[in-house]
């Protein structure tokens, strides 16, 4: 038995709560190691399970980066918008549905009302909900550092499983979508239980159509979680949809198309396989619900249900074979 | 009218507590958050344990090297099989806390440490170097089966890796099998699932300066664990007191001793301190026991007019590296298998299997959700073979009361057809069912047999229990039973104050140290409400007589004409010269020859071990239940979602109706769970999904509205005629969705749970019964 004074092998992180932007910035700049954190629903868990290390957290969670701005068509919303702020949107809830439709099934109640998005985004977890209803309207990133401010396509900012392009010392202060009138969105995901349950696949879309043309689409976007290592968008869809109406072969081709962008893996929550199929089953299912969102004829006060099946909307439609 | 009717109109003038719904007596402590628990408990001088465990499924231990750990500041003790004085443990000997020479599954114990605190023991567990001389690993029950298996337990004198057999038959199955118009035979099989309650495993060991231990614990078979622990760690088990702090779920996980107790005794002995062990969430899925998976491969055949003429089950458990409790499920599944409906032949064979993996344990249904995902998807494709309703076909065959079954079970009431009858008509059955496949929803139904009166595995399956009543007049019932969140505490007051005529709010309930309370078998098998039920109802009585004597005593009038009701002493029927009890009691006590009330009394039903062919009427009394549920399936993705679930249950007799609906509900959850979210994937021996997001509890979100009806059947033997219900409402479900299934989608489900991709598998395979139709040969 040894009797000396026991070590210290970890200490409870400093935490550094900045008065201003500018201050948590400066301090980012001379403090390397020190971790960003505002709802903290991940950091704490990794923390916990040891997958980081930090002894210091910058708290930015006051700082003036929250909030859902809608100016022309450029929707803003801060880094440090909760989740439930998201979900419960009357905006979001008209020029972008499937950003309150990502944020509605992202954990629990309590984890929505702590949870932000810039966290959200910054833990780039491949199977997180809000990057691609974000990707769907090709969304901008905002970054600040001590050098100044920098802003790139979203899709820019993940380059790996829990990591992205941010460098030392820079922090993301929000995101920029580009909505606007006759883009129909949605998101729509398969998991293994209704709530608290992270994606297996999960697929958002946008589909414009142009005014008087009887469902000619103008431009149309998909972008899938948990399919690949990072948040990716189908390329190449445009030729198969775009200037053609949603009718079941086009839906088939672009199903097709974003199955062949998928890369999945098999893990606790199903096998590739199934996974890329599924990739073709929600992306067709999303495009329907696009298009009648775009062309009005979805129901105003008819929810999507969490995996876009609703067997009376969409069975007679074809969609589901 | 019915005998059933009599005795219920007989009671129900003097009932006054039993049929109320009461709340859980425990319920504001619970809300509030103001139960201590384990890991609340601050007890000086306490030392913290740490295990350090396997990290491979199949190994030799050559070396563990524990210098460092050792030398490490803070570090009191440091135990391995080199240095710890254990002996094995478990069914057959089979397993030892610290394992001195293999590891047989991940998560296996090899060396343990007390610290100062939690952060000094986890540094002082990863110091402890140990060598492994990695062994070929099997995973599969039935590859470990084969000749060329590695053998797990070389040290033990069996066949292979096969650890135990459970083989029954009765009846002449070949003249069955001869006279059957059509038999279904399929394989239907079970993953390896957890109880998984929100507290984890914890237990504080204490020697005092004498050398007497103090074990705080939340195990429910309190005397057993006593005994263990002292055969086990070479202690007089005279010199052990087992205390049951408040338990933060169990279903079944914290039923008995596990390795982490005799660690923690082991390291208290060898630190000379107090210490304190819980387990992380971690440690919970990979160190404590699981649900085993089993696999039946099943046969059921019926005559032309659709009765039952036999069941044939070939069954494997894939119990994992040692027995434990997990190797028994086998005698309730082959309760379901002999017994559930009238059965003139049937076989089950079975085989319990070592595999490298985490091992079975006892959850709550123990065997029998996994024994009726079988039988009852066979009745209804049998019942659809023969062109039959299921539910038509149930009733012709159901049990009835006063009959005895084929393996012994003597059936005294039985409300199986009235379940039936229920869940079919609030269901909408004969309206909805098959007829709904064009919207991708369908209804199934399942019904279930399981003890319900106690279940004699051990000599005696008694519990005793003690009343004392004091000058304030709390009548305080201390007995043998556990509470473990499942209401025995509540039901049991009820219990105490309808019989000796006082209200529920005076009655106290202990049952938490063995140093004060009488022998029991402890909670398993649903019998707490009846064995307990029935052993504190006895000692009420016993103490009713002696406080009215005392009152006859004190008012100089024969006891014949004396009555207490409501907490009065009633003379002659008079009310308005009614004394409370409370005056009685004082008046008797505080005077010259002075009395007190104290009753004891010891239960023990009028059940039989079954012989070494399983036959025997094991438990006093038996309960029957029936679900309905309703799903719809996206065909798609596969996903299911269940829309409504009807569950009704024959519970003898509602002691406390909100207890009774509580418990199915919280069984349906669960059997909800299994059906079609929890499962502990394995994949080469490793758990892929150790923690609670991955492991697929169902949210409230995914459990719908559950319909409970609870049937009354007033058990001649059960304490106001109660039947035990602990278990009873998780076993439906599995079988119950996977009927649903079947019926939305037109696929049969071969396994739980449900997940998505599993689902969209059997389609694609076009997964369907496999029905042998004799009709058309025979009339030829």
């Amino acid at each position: 038995m040894n009797t000396a004074a026991a070590p210290r092998t970890t200490g409870t992180p400093r935490l550094h709560r900045p008065a201003d932007l500018g201050e948590a910035v400066r301090f980012l700049a001379d403090n390397p190691g020190a971790v960003p954190v505002a709802g903290g629903t991940d950091l704490l868990i990794d923390r916990r399970l040891g997958r980081i290390t930090t002894d210091c957290m910058v708290d930015i969670s006051h700082l003036d980066i929250s909030g859902i701005e809608r100016d022309g068509d450029h929707l803003r919303i801060g880094a440090t918008t909760t989740i439930r702020t998201i979900e419960t949107s009357t905006e979001l809830a008209v020029s972008a549905p499937a950003l309150l439709e990502a944020a509605r099934v992202l954990g629990s109640i309590q984890i929505r009302n702590m949870a932000t998005l810039g966290g959200n985004l910054c833990h780039a977890t491949p199977s997180a909900e809000m990057p691609p209803p974000l990707l769907v309207f090709d969304a901008e990133a905002t970054i600040v550092s001590s050098s100044g401010w920098r802003t790139i396509e979203l899709a820019q900012l993940f380059t790996g499983p829990g990591e992205t392009s941010l460098q030392p010392g820079e922090l993301l202060t929000g995101v920029t979508a580009h909505v606007g009138d006759g883009i129909g969105s949605c998101y729509i995901r398969q998991t293994v239980r209704w709530a608290m349950d992270l994606a297996g696949v999960g697929v958002a879309a946008s589909v414009r159509i142009e005014p008087e043309t009887n469902g000619i689409v103008s431009s149309v976007r998909v972008a899938l979680a948990a399919v690949n290592p990072v948040p990716t968008v189908v390329e190449g869809l445009d030729s198969i949809v775009v200037g053609k109406t949603l009718d079941a072969d086009v839906l088939d081709e672009a199903a097709a198309l974003a199955r062949r962008s998928a890369s999945p893996i098999s893990d606790a929550r199903g096998t590739a396989q199934y996974r890329r199929h599924v990739v073709g089953v929600l992306t067709a299912r999303a495009l329907r619900v696009c298009t009648a969102r775009a062309a009005n004829t979805w129901p105003p006060n008819r929810a999507v249900p969490p995996n876009g099946f609703d067997p009376e909307l969409l069975v007679d439609s074809g969609v589901t074979r | 009218m019915s005998v059933t009717e009599n005795t219920r109109q007989g009671e129900s003038d003097r009932n006054r507590v039993v049929g109320r719904r009461i709340p859980k007596l425990d319920a504001a402590e619970k809300v509030t958050g103001s139960t201590v628990y384990i890991d609340d408990m601050r007890i000086a001088g306490v030392l913290t344990a740490a295990i350090k465990r396997s990290p491979h499924a199949h190994a030799r231990i050559v070396s563990i090297d524990t210098t460092e750990a050792e030398a490490l500041p803070g570090v009191h003790a440091v135990i391995h099989a080199g240095n710890a004085d254990q002996r094995p443990f478990g069914y057959g000997n089979d397993n030892e806390p610290l394992k001195r020479s293999k590891v047989r599954c991940i998560g296996d114990e090899v060396a343990a440490v007390a610290a100062v605190d939690d952060e000094v023991a986890k540094l002082a567990i990863e110091l402890i170097d140990v060598t492994y001389d990695l062994l070929p690993e099997v995973d599969d029950p039935f590859a470990a089966m084969s000749a060329d298996a590695p053998t797990i337990h070389d040290e033990l004198d069996i066949d292979g890796n096969i650890a135990m057999r459970w083989d029954f038959e009765t009846g002449d199955l070949a003249a069955a099998e001869a006279r059957s118009a059509v038999i279904v035979e399929g394989r239907y099989s079970s993953p390896q699932a957890a109880p998984a309650p929100i507290e984890t495993h914890a237990v504080i060991a204490d020697f005092d300066p004498t050398g007497h231990l103090r074990v705080i614990s939340p195990v429910h078979m309190v005397f057993m664990y006593r005994k263990a622990l002292a055969d086990c760690l070479g202690l007089d088990w005279q010199r052990i007191t087992v205390q049951q702090p408040p338990v933060g779920g169990s279903f079944g996980g914290k039923i008995d001793i596990d390795t982490h107790d005799f660690i923690t005794v082991m390291l208290a002995r060898a630190a000379q301190r107090p210490v304190k062990l819980v387990m992380t969430r971690e440690e919970e899925f990979v160190g404590s026991r699981t649900r085993q998976p089993i696999h039946f491969k099943l046969r059921t055949g019926a005559d032309a007019d659709g009765m039952i003429t036999f069941r044939d089950a070939e069954v494997v458990s894939d119990n994992g590296a040692y027995n434990a409790w997990g190797s028994h499920a086998m005698l309730v599944a082959m309760n379901t298998v002999t017994s559930l409906y009238k059965i003139p032949a049937s076989r089950m064979s079975c085989a319990v299997v070592y595999t490298n993996k985490n091992y079975g344990g006892s959850v709550r249904g123990f065997g029998n959700p996994q024994a009726t995902f079988a039988v009852e998807q066979q009745t209804e494709e049998l019942a659809d073979a023969l062109g039959i309703d299921p539910m038509q076909f149930r009733l012709q065959n159901a049990n009835k009361a006063n009959e005895t079954t084929t393996q012994g079970l003597k059936i005294t009431t039985c409300g199986l057809s009235d379940c039936i009858e229920a869940v079919r008509d609030k269901s909408g059955w004969n309206r909805r069912r098959g007829k709904q496949r064009g919207r991708f929803r369908g209804m199934g139904a399942a019904t279930y047999i399981h003890v319900g009166g106690g279940a004699r595995i051990y000599g005696s399956d008694g519990c005793g229990a003690m009343i004392k009543i004091d000058d304030s007049g709390q009548v305080a019932l201390i007995s043998g039973s556990s509470e473990l969140g499942q209401g025995s505490e509540t039901v049991l007051a009820m219990i105490v104050a309808e019989e000796l005529g006082v209200g529920v709010d005076v009655v106290s309930v202990t049952h938490n140290d063995t140093d004060v309370k009488p022998w029991d078998v402890g909670v398993h098998a649903s019998r707490t409400t009846f064995v307990a039920g029935n052993a504190a109802r006895l000692a009420a009585r016993g103490a009713r007589t002696k406080l009215l004597a005392a009152a006859a005593e004190v008012l100089d009038v024969p006891v014949t004409k004396l009555d207490l009701r409501d907490g009065m002493i009633i003379h002659d029927g008079d009310r308005d010269t009614a004394m409370p009890y409370t005056k009685a009691i004082r008046r008797s006590l505080l005077r010259e020859h002075s009395s007190i009330v104290m009753s004891t009394a010891f239960y023990d039903p009028p059940t039989e071990k079954q012989d070494e062919g399983y036959i025997g009427n094991i438990s006093a009394t038996y309960g029957f239940g029936a679900h309905v549920a309703e799903v719809e399936v996206d065909p798609e993705t596969g996903m299911i979602q269940l829309i409504n679930l009807w569950a009704a249950h024959d519970v003898g007799r509602a002691i406390n109706p909100m207890s009774c609906e509580g418990q199915i509900e919280g069984g349906a959850v669960m059997g909800i769970g299994l059906a079609l979210s929890e499962e502990l994937p394995v994949t080469d021996g490793r758990f892929l999904a150790p923690n609670l997001h991955d492991y697929g509890m169902p949210t409230a979100v995914d459990a719908p509205r559950i319909d409970v009806t609870l049937v009354e059947t007033i058990d001649p033997l059960g304490p106001y005629g109660a039947k035990g219900i602990g278990e009873g409402g998780i076993i439906c479900p599995p079988a119950a969705i996977a009927n649903a299934v079947a019926d939305a989608i037109g696929i049969r489900p071969r396994q739980y749970p449900m997940r998505p991709w599993k689902v969209v598998d059997w389609i694609k395979r076009e997964e369907r019964s496999t029905v042998i139709d004799r009709r058309g040969a025979a009339s030829s």
